[in-house]
């Protein structure tokens, strides 16, 4: 039984909570645009929740950033949209249309199938 | 509801209500881009109405999903032109 002694001692305190959604999260596109989004909002993608909760977190998601090199600009402000229409739309009450412009949908679909979302 | 703050290459999705005002908004972002309210100034896109700080957003039009132009005080005091890229001049060319 080696290795059984103390548990190293968690690099960042930050990181114990963890379902933290306090705090803000930075996607950045592939043209280096950068959309900082509320963590709840971010929670909304299966994918960035596993990276802003799994325990140890990616070395992006320490440092609060996540860079998507094969997400477009327009692409990823679309999906933080609909992230925060989501918040919104999954408390209940009203009901709006999330509108998707037809000659994006295809990359928004890869996107949103990548992001779990 | 939430508005989306530009200035350059950056956008801040912030949350808020349209009761609140343009200075609540900008007390927001003072936590995510270390610079205090009185070196903000905020811009309506659309009708490039400044925004008041007393005044409530719905007041001054501001609705959901809006896009708000974020301005910087420069060294001489002044406002910075409002700058937002455009992610056309940026496609990555490989």
């Amino acid at each position: 039984m080696v290795g059984k002694g103390e548990a190293p001692a968690p690099r960042d305190p930050e990181e114990e909570e963890e379902e933290d959604t306090g705090g803000v999260v930075k996607l950045i596109s592939a043209e280096g645009f950068e959309f900082v989004i509320d963590k709840k909002a971010a929670m909304v993608s299966n994918t960035l929740r596993n990276m802003l909760t799994s325990p140890g977190g990616f070395s992006e998601t320490r440092q609060g950033e996540v860079r998507f090199p094969e997400i477009s600009t327009h692409i990823l402000e679309k999906i933080c949209q609909y992230f925060y229409w989501s918040l919104h739309y999954s408390s209940g009450q009203e009901t709006a249309e999330f509108p998707i412009e037809p000659e994006i949908t295809l990359d928004l679909m890869m996107a949103a199938n990548y992001l779990d979302t | 509801m939430y508005i989306r703050v530009k200035r350059n290459k950056s956008t801040y999705f912030i949350q808020c209500e349209p009761t609140e005002t343009a200075l609540s908004v900008k007390q927001k972002l003072h936590s995510l881009i270390d610079q205090p309210p009185s070196n903000q100034q905020l811009v309506l896109l659309g009708t490039n109405d400044v925004l008041e700080d007393s005044k409530t957003l719905a007041d001054q039009k501001v609705e959901n999903d809006s896009v708000v132009a974020l301005a910087l005080r420069k060294d001489d005091n002044a406002f910075e032109e409002i700058f937002i890229a455009r992610p056309e001049d940026f496609m990555s060319s490989s």
